[in-house]
């Protein structure tokens, strides 16, 4: 380990030296946490258009009962199906409701009354949200008239509780996801440039000249950037808890003591590629290449339940699973 | 100096894939003595000081630094080593005080010994003024004294130097190779590429490499003195005029008895037969329209030595080539 400490003490002075480096390291990622610290993934308020043809007490009750939803907001009533399509296909609503002349008639007479529902397939997270409240709305008026002449109650009930997330706040289900993501992309290209901009600058052929022993290059190259990952770590649950107020019921420590062994997992990883790279451009796209399938394949942005492989597939992808997003997630939201 | 070898180059080769980039290149380097080591762009110069400097392991033959095996005591040899790559490669975003710092701490030097050097490395290379600029933003001349100095620090015994004086200024030139003398004087061996022949007319020893291969190596004068150089029959003159040194090069061509015209400024060096005189070249050259040529006889200098070696030598090697390769 001959030249470790020379080789420390010179990191760290190019690293607080450099703003760049500092800058993606620690303003970048707080940026990020905000702006998905604001996201609402629950889509509320859509708007929607509505061709009333029926004009009656019933229909008026049906569009009320979609507004209560707070899933959509009824911003325009149109005279015609042509001018439903129009404000779907402009982009103006997401959502047309078209209530047929009958209605009302239909359902007086004990007849099938029928609603049409026009959703905007092109937003799947917003069409899929609509979809089940707008089945959710139709289902219940349904069951209610059923329920009124017939003078019986429901005999089956459900009680969902949502466990670790009672609100469904998405900050609670994101910010701790996000967390795993921002480290590994900032260890994964911190570490995998430190090395390679030696390289690029010749500077690591005058150090192999040296008596200076290869470990200690590599080790107090990578040691500094572990220390910036892990304040990088601190300052996010810090915001995470502080800012947006998400609780961390599990264990801290726990969570404090075995990051660093993710955080070293990510630093091999940019060492990895800094072995094959020579310039810090091609760095950056071989790191995009490991990064994008372990966020991909995370469960963060997919479920791991549906993504397209084996079982046995799946256990290959366990590091990822096993140490990103859900893991970081559970560990914070349960009281395990 | 005391007749020890500061650096042998014992038939080193060296293949990268296919592509052979030197063969069987022998050479020796007296301690304490400045070796020039010149040739075209791509024929192996950087190749072999990586060699020596332990960068690169030779595929065939063996070289020793300072009586030390670069493959088999790496170790060591980098102990004893300084080097100065052809691009600034030292750290650009750090002082000049820090970057010297960083190296002293790299060869373990401490406390009271290690300011010492610092100070003597930047009395040497008279950094003083520069000493808290970031290396980035000193001018070329200056990054290659603070190069020098990094690579003086633990006071090396040999000194591989790839082309230390190129892109920078006269003056600055002049100054590096001063340095270089006073280190020599103190029994630094010191292995130098460059493209300069002023340079290399200064060197103790020096070597052509030519499309991979040594073609010549010794001391300047005794290259100068071989027949290839100046063939039996023939010798050298130079003729000066004032204007027109292309048309004079073009007409010259054309005399029967000009074996080789090469322009330097405003004269022209030829090799002509032996047994016509001065005034005969004068008057055929200002038949040709050009009144104000003199032509007086010259030693060959170094640049006419390699001209002439890499025409001769150098067609050997060229037309022996593809066999070469197929080994």
């Amino acid at each position: 380990m001959n030249g470790f400490v020379a080789m420390f003490r010179k990191e760290i002075t190019q690293m607080l030296r450099d703003r760049g480096t500092l800058l993606f390291a620690l303003v970048i990622p707080v940026f990020e946490l905000i702006l998905f610290g604001v996201i609402d993934m629950n889509a509320k308020h859509i708007p929607t258009v509505v061709f009333d043809q029926s004009h009656t007490q019933e229909s008026r009750r049906l569009l009320d009962q979609f507004e209560n939803t707070s899933y959509m907001d009824v911003i325009a009533e149109v005279p015609s199906r042509a001018a439903l399509e129009r404000a779907i296909v402009s982009g103006r609503a997401p959502v047309a409701i078209e209530i047929p002349p009958d209605y009302a008639r239909n359902l007086a007479a004990g007849r099938q009354a029928d609603v049409l529902i026009m959703i905007d397939g092109s937003d799947q997270s917003v069409a899929t949200q609509a979809l089940a409240a707008a089945n959710g709305v139709v289902l219940q008026q349904g069951l209610q008239d059923l329920l009124e002449k017939s003078g019986q109650r429901p005999r089956v009930e459900a009680h969902p509780v949502m466990m670790f997330n009672p609100d469904m706040r998405s900050a609670n289900l994101l910010i701790p996801g996000l967390i795993a993501i921002l480290l590994t992309f900032s260890g994964t290209i911190l570490s995998a440039f430190a090395i390679v901009k030696e390289r690029e600058r010749g500077t690591l052929e005058q150090l192999m000249v040296t008596p200076v022993s290869p470990l200690a290059v590599v080790v107090g190259k990578l040691l500094p950037y572990l220390g910036l990952a892990y304040f990088q770590l601190i300052l996010i649950v810090a915001l995470m808890r502080f800012l947006f107020r998400v609780p961390i019921n599990g264990s801290l420590t726990l969570l404090l003591v075995l990051s660093p062994i993710y955080l070293v997992s990510l630093l091999a990883l940019g060492l990895l590629v800094s072995s094959r790279a020579r310039t810090q451009m091609e760095a950056m796209q071989m790191a995009m290449g490991f990064m994008l399938p372990s966020v991909l394949l995370s469960g963060y942005v997919f479920p791991i339940t549906s993504l397209p492989v084996s079982p046995h597939c799946r256990c290959r992808c366990r590091w990822s699973r096993t140490f990103s997003p859900p893991r970081t997630s559970s560990r914070l939201r349960e009281g395990s | 100096m005391n007749g020890e070898i500061g650096v042998d180059v014992q038939g080193v080769t060296k293949d990268f894939g296919s592509v052979r980039a030197l063969e069987d290149v022998t050479l020796q380097v007296p301690r304490g003595e400045i070796f020039g080591l010149l040739g075209p762009n791509g024929s192996g110069k950087s190749t072999l000081i990586r060699i020596l400097c332990g960068l690169l392991v030779p595929t065939a033959g063996r070289a020793t630094v300072d009586g030390l095996d670069v493959e088999r005591e790496g170790e060591q040899v980098r102990q004893h080593i300084g080097y100065v790559s052809q691009a600034f490669s030292l750290y650009r975003d750090l002082t000049v005080d820090e970057n010297l710092d960083f190296f002293s701490s790299i060869y373990r030097l401490q406390g009271a010994d290690r300011k010492e050097r610092i100070e003597w490395v930047i009395n040497l290379a008279h950094l003083g003024p520069y000493r808290d600029r970031l290396a980035g933003v000193l001018s070329g001349g200056w990054r290659q004294r603070l190069a020098l100095a990094a690579a003086l620090m633990h006071r090396p015994r040999v000194l591989f130097l790839d082309e230390p004086t190129a892109g920078i200024d006269p003056v600055a030139r002049r100054e590096l190779w001063d340095l270089l003398f006073e280190l020599a004087a103190g029994g630094v061996t010191m292995f130098v590429t460059t493209h300069y022949m002023d340079e290399a007319e200064r060197c103790g020893t020096v070597a052509y490499l030519y499309m991979s291969r040594l073609i010549v190596s010794g001391r300047p004068q005794a290259l100068k003195a071989l027949p290839e150089v100046t063939p039996e029959g023939t010798r050298r003159v130079e003729a000066a005029c004032e204007e027109g040194v292309a048309k004079l090069m073009t007409s010259a061509r054309t005399l029967p008895y000009v074996h080789a015209a090469t322009i330097f400024g405003t004269s022209l060096h030829l090799l002509i037969d032996a047994n016509v005189s001065d005034q005969k070249v004068e008057q055929d050259l200002q038949a040709f329209g050009i009144t104000d040529v003199k032509v007086s006889p010259i030693e060959p200098s170094l640049e006419d030595v390699f001209v002439r070696l890499t025409e001769t030598r150098g067609r050997e090697i060229e037309a022996a080539r593809p066999q070469v390769v197929q080994v």
